[in-house]
């Protein structure tokens, strides 16, 4: 799974579930993109200095850090292996393929509304 | 000299006013929308103008044959031709533009729909036509060209046909606000229900079947304009009444007042 992570698509998504009241998960940018990193390198340890390079335009390192504490560790969905070095769980890889289904969702809803604009 | 004929006139002439009507509504509204639904608005206002246009003649042409007067049928059926040949322009062109929302592709693919129409005339024309034959109900001509009916059922009947209902298959398998549901798939149900109808009153020799065929496409028209100005009971009916509402503003020190005094009114009842 190397597939390239759009930070820009990854921010308009999460500003879509953000408009609708979704402000944790799919709706929160930091989660987005370290979930994207993770599961890019599925099978392999990520660094957090990777984790950093597309974050670091949203949030600072303390606050990436204590998501990938309060969130990620906690909840079994990636598991620390060494000193700045993260692998994803299965259970994240769950969490990344229903991120997938929500960009499909953004993306579904955004052809529709824009169908829907253009009919008279 | 049959009272069929002038019945049949008579609903023509009720499908030529109402498409005109329509059309005519539709550019009223044009300061409304938006830039982007613009274009399908006049391709929309294009359709039903050709629609009118094909009637009118036809009306003409039915009050001509219940006269005798089968001189200025045959010509009239020659005039109809003309505008019906072009109905699938506008109509290939807001499918396209509604879907993928680029004017120039939408444009160019419709201009192959002007070449299908221009090459049905040429073969129209260049074969002529056999008739009128004179029924209680019609007055009825055979195209005499298997190239023209052919390019008629492929270029304007089946394509365009099969692209109305992609349309109306992807909005139907769609969620969405049953309002919006009904104000995008009600005008596709009426245009494809005018379209279809229009083309089998063009091709069948059948006099029943084409009265028919014409009060049909005089409910889709109707259904047009239902789809864009439901009444009330209608809008009603289906739950797309768009419920009218100010919005409630109070102060927040007034809203916890109130609370607190639910609050106290519920422990009463417990009590």
């Amino acid at each position: 799974m190397s597939e390239e992570i759009d930070v820009r698509l990854e921010q308009e998504v999460a500003e879509f579930y953000q408009s609708l009241g979704i402000h944790q998960g799919p709706g929160d940018i930091q989660y987005r993109l370290i979930l994207k990193v993770l599961s890019k390198n599925e099978g392999k340890i990520t660094e957090f200095s990777e984790i950093r390079e597309y974050t670091d335009k949203f949030a600072d390192k303390g606050s990436i850090g204590s998501k990938m504490k309060t969130v990620f560790q906690l909840e079994g969905l990636a598991e620390k292996v060494k000193r700045g070095g993260y692998i994803i769980t299965d259970k994240g890889i769950t969490a990344s393929n229903f991120l997938k289904d929500t960009t499909n969702f953004y993306k579904k809803n955004k052809r529709i509304g824009e169908i829907i604009e253009r009919m008279p | 000299m049959s009272a069929g004929l002038l019945l049949n006139a008579t609903i023509c002439f009720a499908i030529t006013i109402s498409s005109f009507a329509f059309a005519w509504v539709l550019a009223r509204s044009y300061p409304e929308h938006n830039d982007k639904s613009k274009p399908a608005l006049w391709s929309l206002i294009a359709l039903w103008s050709l629609v009118g246009l094909t009637y009118l003649p036809t009306t003409i042409r039915m009050i001509a044959a219940y006269m005798g007067d089968q001189r200025l049928d045959l010509m009239l059926y020659y005039v109809t031709a003309i505008p019906f040949s072009f109905v699938t322009v506008p109509l290939v062109f807001f499918i396209l533009y509604v879907i993928i929302g680029d004017q120039k592709i939408s444009g160019y693919i419709s201009f192959l729909f002007v070449l299908f129409g221009a090459t049905y005339l040429a073969f129209f024309y260049s074969s002529g036509v056999l008739g009128p034959v004179i029924t209680p109900l019609s007055s009825l001509f055979t195209i005499n060209s298997d190239i023209a009916i052919n390019i008629y059922l492929i270029g304007l009947f089946v394509i365009p046909t099969a692209m109305i209902i992609g349309l109306l298959t992807l909005i139907l398998l769609q969620r969405m606000p049953k309002r919006l549901r009904y104000r995008t798939a009600l005008p596709l149900v009426a245009i494809s229900f005018v379209f279809d109808f229009m083309l089998t009153d063009m091709i069948t020799l059948d006099d029943a079947m084409q009265l028919a065929a014409r009060i049909f496409v005089l409910i889709g028209t109707v259904q047009a304009f239902l789809a864009y100005f439901p009444p009330m009971t209608l809008q009603e009916k289906l739950g797309i009444k768009r419920y009218e509402y100010n919005l409630y503003e109070k102060e927040e020190d007034e809203e916890d007042t109130d609370l607190d005094n639910e609050d106290e009114e519920e422990a009463d009842i417990i009590v």
